[in-house]
């Protein structure tokens, strides 16, 4: 038997009011059954100062509350001011970091740390690299098929994985801020638009069918990853932590889906179904799992979650 | 003002398109072997090795030197055909490699410490730190930059780390983050990182429909053309699409980059080399946009102005930007 | 599965009453009304052009085996090439035996092909030559293209991989050195003679003084009638790049 797996809450990818944010992180602690929390802003540096001021006071109601707590640095950093943050964090030698950019994995060298999703670690080789510099934990990117994270499973050695297994999958990250371009205004001036879209903004194809979703510099999906289906797999290869994206759902009662799926105590059939239900942004999808086109949702009678 | 002719690093998709490159006035020529193991895997495209060998040589006698890109991420399990391109690059002769996945440079490091390693644009280097990292783990000695900066960026970027940089300067542009990027994948399960290419041939579809022309990637509709208007491939991030009820190129007009009114701040910016995309473009392509830069590369280290390139027709869209150089495209 | 690009005013109009249909089409060219004429008076009768045919497929696969290598790939893949301004199609089956390039009276006589490539002549020429890049010619919409792309793409890249010189590899067949080959093809040579005359009439279409034409279309013309010289003469270009590279604007003027 795999030990105990871990659910985990990635950062808040969109921009939230930092209010709203402290309090979701509130709820978080208080109410869900989450072993480990990200916080930070990744996207848009512009976006980092309004929640800072909230983040003594978070860390520590989400670590009374038990949960371990990484801080997650941005993932595309292309000046002073964004390569500084990073340095802040990893100078904090009581903070658990997640790097998002190599950088961060350099200047953590040497103490333990978590590689974040927006690194590309897609094999052994590269795996072995970061754990030998410190990393202790590593998020997989989520494009990764079954086949290379039971590879990635085998070769881990005592780091954790993590996998995606709850929200919008990120696909792409750019310099160009496209939340400001589709409001006709420039970047430096973007008057935080991405603000209004809590999981995104909608991205249709011109015959109408949802395709993505533009979180300001970051390209998501506009289907919802989800897998608990595959959950058992995945703590079978050797996939200890399982992060759920946070969106504008109920994330705790989301939390206690997965929870209970992971447990053993619910009924596989009645979670998809409850979670269907909490969850109607969009639909779901499981492609890259399975090696397909990522907006695919493989059907349940297809495979075996098994084999 | 004068200086060293900043370098000229044309791209080969066949070895027509190498000799054509080397005719034109390339100082290096950079291609990819005929499988997953770069990012340009396109049907029909790149080399042999025997088709290498004989492009090194055609190339070393007229003095210009070839880049291997070994740049797509290799499989998890199946690391044999990335190690093997390393290694017939390397023992072909190669002057460089052009690689962005970690085991991968960790690799060509232990077992070819003699042959020059690049860092390919894939990897998605973009600050001093990042790129300092490369240098001392894996002895990269020089860095493909992420068409992600401005130019003042970069002259910032190159007074902080201790290896060259090499930029694009021309063709083909991804809006996104390379190697950071994985739409493609989202929409037609081939991954640029995994399988090396973007927007595949063998998922694109057209249809045409009463006046317009569709084009489909996957089963994604990504632009429509209707009679009358210029169009270009259907890159899923050159698409359009419709957000808050407006249709338009919410990420990127099909269009091509061209740096060539931006060459003498390139090299103010202490910028080493230049990169033309297209490896995946014919010979004839290679033969004008090639000639075409060296004629302004040549003119920019006389400190004469760059004359204009006439490029037009080889662009996508028959548009072009400088991109992310300026800071008005972001 | 068909896509053609849109024509646009300004252009070099070849397809301008061409109606836009889901079904491959071939226009009339308004370009070059007495080139067609010229074709239309004295058509080539189409059977005796296939032992011609097979005869440069023979050569191309002997002189570029390295293009046939990298169409293994295709296997059983099969091309419509219709050139818009002759009264006639190729079609191009790369299945086994061997690849065999045929002539068809028109673009219907070939039942589903995996594409179909679609332009004037010397478009088509260019690109099998390299001397024009395919993409260029997409985005200018000189070249129109339908059905399997990744065949499409294929065909192109393996093309444009070999130096195929049309007039070099057909025409030396009949230079001072190649008299046994001479001989041997003597029937081909009557229709490679023929063949010449044709294109010496294209030739005459082309360069004629045209009134009124725009700056750039008069370039154009010049490049064609180069390349039609070139051919005519079967004279290696060996001083190609050079002199594109002092006219860079003529690729695409």
């Amino acid at each position: 038997m795999s030990p105990a797996a871990k659910l985990t809450l990635g950062p808040v990818l969109y921009n939230w009011p930092a209010e709203v944010k402290r309090d979701f992180y509130f709820r978080i602690a208080d109410e869900a059954a989450i072993d480990v929390v990200y916080l930070g802003e990744v996207v848009c540096s512009k976006r980092s100062s309004f929640f800072e001021p909230y983040v003594p006071e978070v860390s520590e109601r989400l670590a009374r509350a038990g949960k371990e707590v990484v801080h997650s640095t941005l993932a595309l950093i292309m000046n002073e001011r964004e390569m500084e943050t990073v340095r802040a964090l990893a100078a904090a030698p009581d903070m658990r970091v997640e790097a998002n950019d190599i950088s961060g994995a350099a200047l953590l060298a040497g103490r333990p740390h978590v590689i974040g999703p927006f690194v590309n670690v897609y094999n052994e080789g590269t795996l072995e690299v970061l754990v030998r510099g410190g990393a202790d934990r590593v998020v997989l990117p989520c494009e990764l098929p079954v086949g290379s994270l039971e590879v990635l499973g085998r070769a881990a050695g005592n780091a954790e994985l993590e996998v995606q297994v709850f929200g919008r999958l990120p696909l792409a990250l750019s310099a160009r801020c496209y939340h400001a371009r589709a409001h006709d205004l420039h970047k430096d001036g973007c008057r935080y638009v991405c603000e209004e879209d809590p999981d995104g903004m909608a991205l249709e194809t011109l015959e109408g069918d949802g395709f993505l979703a533009v979180n300001g510099t970051q390209t998501l999906s506009h289907t919802l990853c989800s897998l608990l289906r595959e959950l058992e797999k995945l703590r079978d290869l050797g996939i200890g932590c399982f992060r759920l994206w946070p969106q504008s759902v109920d994330m705790v009662a989301v939390a206690g889906i997965f929870q209970g799926v992971l447990d053993g105590r619910d009924d596989l059939a009645e979670a998809e179904a409850r979670l269907r239900e909490l969850v109607d942004i969009a639909p779901f999808s499981n492609g890259f799992y399975h090696g397909r086109e990522g907006a695919d949702l493989v059907a349940a009678e297809t495979f075996s979650p098994a084999g | 003002m004068s200086g060293t002719p900043l370098e000229l690093v044309c791209p080969a998709g066949t070895p027509g398109a190498l000799r054509a490159a080397v005719d034109a006035g390339a100082d290096v020529v950079y291609l990819g072997f005929r499988d997953e193991t770069n990012a340009r895997n396109f049907p029909g495209l790149n080399f042999s090795r025997p088709e290498l060998r004989d492009g090194l040589a055609y190339a070393h006698e007229r003095g210009c030197r070839i880049y291997v890109a070994v740049n797509t991420f290799a499989a998890a399990g199946n690391p044999g055909p990335w190690h093997r391109a390393v290694d017939d690059a390397a023992e072909l002769g190669a002057d460089a490699l052009i690689l962005a996945d970690i085991g991968l440079l960790d690799y060509a490091r232990r077992r070819h410490p003699e042959t020059r390693r690049h860092l390919s644009v894939q990897a998605s280097a973009s600050n001093p730190t990042a790129i300092a990292y490369y240098h001392e783990a894996f002895g990269v000695q020089r860095v493909v930059l992420p068409r992600v900066l401005t130019v003042t960026e970069i002259a910032r970027l190159n007074v902080q780390i201790p290896v060259e940089t090499e930029v694009f300067a021309f063709g083909g542009m991804c809006v996104m983050a390379e190697g950071r990027c994985t739409l493609s994948a989202y929409a037609t399960g081939r991954s640029p990182n995994m399988n090396g290419v973007c927007s595949p041939a063998s998922h694109v579809r057209y249809e045409q429909l009463g006046g317009r022309m569709v084009s489909r990637l996957g089963r994604f509709t990504i632009n429509e053309f209707p009679d009358g208007e210029p169009a270009g491939y259907p890159t899923l991030c050159k698409g359009r699409f419709v957000a808050g009820g407006c249709a338009g190129y919410l990420f990127e007009e099909p269009t091509s980059l061209d740096a060539s009114t931006v060459l003498p701040e390139l090299m103010a910016a202490g910028v080493r080399a230049l990169k033309i995309e297209g490896r995946q473009r014919g010979r004839a392509y290679i033969a004008e946009v090639v000639a075409a830069f060296r004629r302004a590369v040549d003119a920019a280290a006389r400190g004469d102005p760059v004359p204009p390139l006439g490029l037009g027709g080889m662009t996508e869209g028959l548009r072009e930007t400088t991109g992310a150089y300026t800071k008005t495209w972001r | 599965m068909v896509y053609r690009w849109p024509e646009v005013a300004g252009g070099v109009n070849h397809r301008a009453d061409a109606p836009v249909t889901n079904e491959p089409n071939r226009g009339t060219p308004s370009l070059s009304p007495v080139l067609l004429a010229g074709f239309a008076l004295r058509p080539l009768p189409l059977v005796l052009l296939q032992p011609a045919l097979d005869l440069a497929m023979t050569l191309m696969r002997r002189r570029h085996s390295d293009v046939f290598e990298r169409l293994d790939t295709l296997e059983n893949a099969s091309f419509l090439i219709d050139p818009v301004d002759l009264p006639f199609c190729f079609t191009l089956r790369l299945g086994p035996p061997a690849p065999r390039l045929s002539v068809v009276g028109n673009a219907d006589d070939m039942e589903s092909p995996s594409a179909v490539l679609r332009g004037p002549l010397l478009v088509l020429i260019r690109l099998l030559e390299g001397r024009m890049d395919g993409d260029a010619a997409f985005f200018s919409r000189d070249l129109a293209v339908e059905g399997d792309m990744e065949a499409v793409l294929t065909l192109r890249n393996a093309v444009d991989s070999g130096g195929i010189d049309l007039a070099e590899d057909l025409l030396s067949l009949f230079g001072p050195l190649n008299g046994p080959a001479r001989r041997a093809f003597g029937a081909a040579e009557a229709l490679f003679a023929r063949a010449e005359r044709d294109l010496e009439t294209v030739r005459a279409a082309f360069v004629a003084p045209v009134d009124g034409r725009c700056d750039a279309q008069t370039a154009r013309l010049r490049d064609l009638e180069d390349d039609l010289a070139d051919l005519r003469t079967g004279m290696p270009r060996a001083n190609a790049a050079g002199k594109r590279a002092a006219r860079p604007g003529t690729a695409r003027p």
